[in-house]
């Protein structure tokens, strides 16, 4: 199938450098990374609003920049929806009037009823004669959304859409964006700092850092395989410990850690080298203390319970490893059930297991 | 108490020193007879016609040279951009008399450029096209200035989404970029119009001072205060008033439009 979207760009700027490709299908595409690392160039460079130095940019079939061929689209023609940061809508004109903005060329009667449709697609009955600045965060959001989305755009491109909005607006606004894209069946590519937001949203997330992609793929593939610990700490993964590879058994991994035999799934990694070894919060299980011999198990640690602490749902516990020097080693979540049937508390002695299909193992290159 | 007078001392200096002149010169104008009869004098007519015209004109040079140029400073850096910038201010310091001077030099009969224009049978000092030169040339840096303050005022980001919408750089700088720097390009007019207005020292030095022809309303109560006290003040009563008006009325548009509050 051939890519709704693909791109390699570079782009030297002010010192910094943007080196980047990647491809994205008809699906909510995240890019992540922290502030800086060139997501926002990415997207003016996609609307054709910024000129990269060379590279080759592709949506739907249709190659909009190459540098090779001297190929260049200004963005009029490129069919591109772009809500920047702060939405810019047009602070002279009314919400409706925002929203008609990219329909100049349509008959006035068609116009009129484009941008109405849009005004109820979006709830804003009754708020198209005002202007930006007396609309509300969200309400601002959704005109710049159906300002957008009027023009019929073959891409929409988001930059922090959800930055300047708080708490429960924004996940009003999240569900929106995602039941607009199923709706439309539109390809939107998003740009967030926001774990959150990534994680709610991105079908597909492609790591951003210091103007590189460090890894692409699924949801999925990205928070719960990330391939290196750089990537690992960007997503906010809980547990990762510095490890060294010993023997490949079968489908298992063997790695040390702590002075622990550890079993892994496979990964192809020379005895020896050291890895980084990773799991959620929610697969170091707690085992109770008259189940431990009844079958046969592996990974597991004992040790001691030195911190708690409790959210509405769920516990979160530090644990330490016997013999280990850090203040703790692991970080533990589990419903609260579970925790007052094992009368937990802090200080406690435990024994944990690390679900085996959990880990995953990062080489750690360089 | 003490610090209230401290600063209410200096306003009323200024006060008496700025109001005082203008009051002075209704005081002298009101008990006048034949004040009527002093307006309908060629004199007084000819500078009002002239100087209506002739800054209306150098107006429509401010707007039509100066827009693109500020739109350029504002928006683009490039080699030599200080130096120009530099340039354009010039003519805001310069006494207009060696603005005159100046402008005789490159436009006069005997000047770099006049000197050509007149093999073809083009003389430009001494009419009332020179007029409108002179005033140019001292009031287009104001708008200038001004216009470029307004248009790095109004965020790029809605020019760029205005392009993805479809719009192209001109319908863009029209829709967009103008409305939203319209209280400065305004401001920056009117200032640019009553530079040119009170213009006197570069249009007496390059256009000369003939009635009905060059004489706009500074020249006439020049010539007027040797001969014709009356007409002198009825011309700067009118002056007084005209400016203030529209200075006046300025301030309250920009200051009522729904432009204001993002001024």
């Amino acid at each position: 199938m051939v890519p709704m979207l693909e791109i390699a760009l570079h782009k030297h700027l002010d010192g910094f450098r943007l080196d980047v490709a990647f491809t994205a299908q008809n699906e909510l595409v995240v890019l992540f990374g922290p502030s800086g690392a060139g997501k926002s160039l990415t997207l003016q460079a996609i609307a054709g609003t910024m000129r990269p130095d060379a590279g080759r940019i592709v949506i739907d079939g249709q190659t909009v920049y190459n540098s090779g061929q001297r190929l260049d689209l200004p963005p009029q023609m490129r069919r591109v929806g772009y809500v920047p940061q702060h939405y810019a809508l047009f602070p002279h004109l009314t919400a409706a009037a925002n929203i008609g903005f990219g329909l100049a060329r349509l008959p006035r009667h068609e116009r009129e009823q484009r941008v109405s449709e849009m005004v109820t697609l979006f709830g804003l009955q009754g708020l198209d004669h005002r202007r930006p600045r007396e609309l509300s965060g969200g309400q601002q959001q959704r005109v710049a959304l159906a300002r957008a989305l009027a023009v019929r755009p073959r891409l929409l491109l988001l930059d922090e859409p959800f930055a300047a909005l708080d708490g429960s607006l924004r996940e009003a606004l999240r569900e929106e964006l995602v039941q607009v894209q199923t709706r439309t069946g539109i390809t939107v590519v998003m740009v967030t700092h926001d774990l959150t937001d990534a994680f709610a949203l991105g079908q597909r997330i492609v790591v951003y850092e210091a103007g590189r992609v460090i890894q692409q793929g699924t949801r999925e593939e990205v928070f719960f395989h990330p391939a290196t610990r750089h990537v690992a700490e960007l997503v906010g993964t809980r547990n990762i410990l510095s490890a060294v590879a010993e023997h490949t058994e079968g489908d298992i991994l063997w790695v040390q850690w702590q002075g622990h035999h550890i079993a892994a799934p496979a990964r192809p990694v020379a005895p020896g080298t050291p890895v980084d070894l990773c799991i959620r919060p929610t697969q170091v299980l707690i085992v109770r203390p008259d189940r431990l011999g009844e079958r046969e198990r592996v990974n597991l640690l004992s040790g001691t319970i030195v911190r708690e602490q409790m959210h509405s749902e769920t516990y979160t516990l530090q644990f330490r490893v016997d013999g280990s020097q850090a203040a703790a080693d692991l970080e533990i979540s589990l419903p609260g059930y579970v925790y007052h049937r094992l009368a937990l508390e802090a200080e406690k002695r435990v024994t944990v297991e690390l679900r085996q299909q959990a880990l995953h193992v990062m080489p750690q290159k360089e | 108490m003490k610090h209230n007078w401290l600063l209410f001392f200096p306003l009323l200096l200024l006060l008496t020193f700025l109001v005082l002149p203008v009051t002075a010169i209704f005081l002298r104008v009101l008990p006048q007879v034949g004040v009527w009869e002093t307006l309908q004098q060629p004199l007084v007519t000819e500078a009002l016609r002239l100087s209506f015209l002739t800054s209306l004109g150098s107006l429509f040079l401010a707007l039509l040279c100066g827009t693109p140029i500020a739109y350029l400073l504002a928006r683009y850096r490039f080699r030599g951009a200080a130096l120009l910038d530099t340039l354009i201010d010039l003519p805001m310091v310069l006494p207009p008399t060696v603005a005159g001077v100046a402008l005789l030099m490159a436009f006069g009969r005997r000047g770099v450029l006049g000197a050509w224009l007149d093999l073809i049978g083009v003389q430009l000092s001494f009419t009332t096209l020179a007029v409108v030169l002179a005033q140019s040339f001292v009031s287009i840096p104001f708008y200038i200035r001004a216009a470029r303050a307004g248009f790095q005022s109004v965020d790029q980001e809605l020019e760029r989404v205005a392009y993805t919408l479809g719009h192209s750089p001109l319908s863009t700088f029209v829709r967009v970029t103008v409305p939203l720097a319209f209280p400065a390009l305004l401001s920056g007019a009117v200032m640019a119009w009553a530079r040119a207005l009170g213009e006197f020292g570069a249009t007496i030095m390059f256009a000369g001072n003939f009635l009905g022809r060059t004489q706009t309303m500074p020249l006439a109560i020049y010539t007027a205060m040797e001969s014709d006290l009356t007409a002198a003040l009825v011309l700067s009563a009118i002056l007084i008033i005209v400016s203030f008006s529209v200075l006046f009325c300025v301030r309250m548009l920009l200051h009522r439009s729904p432009y204001g509050a993002y001024a």
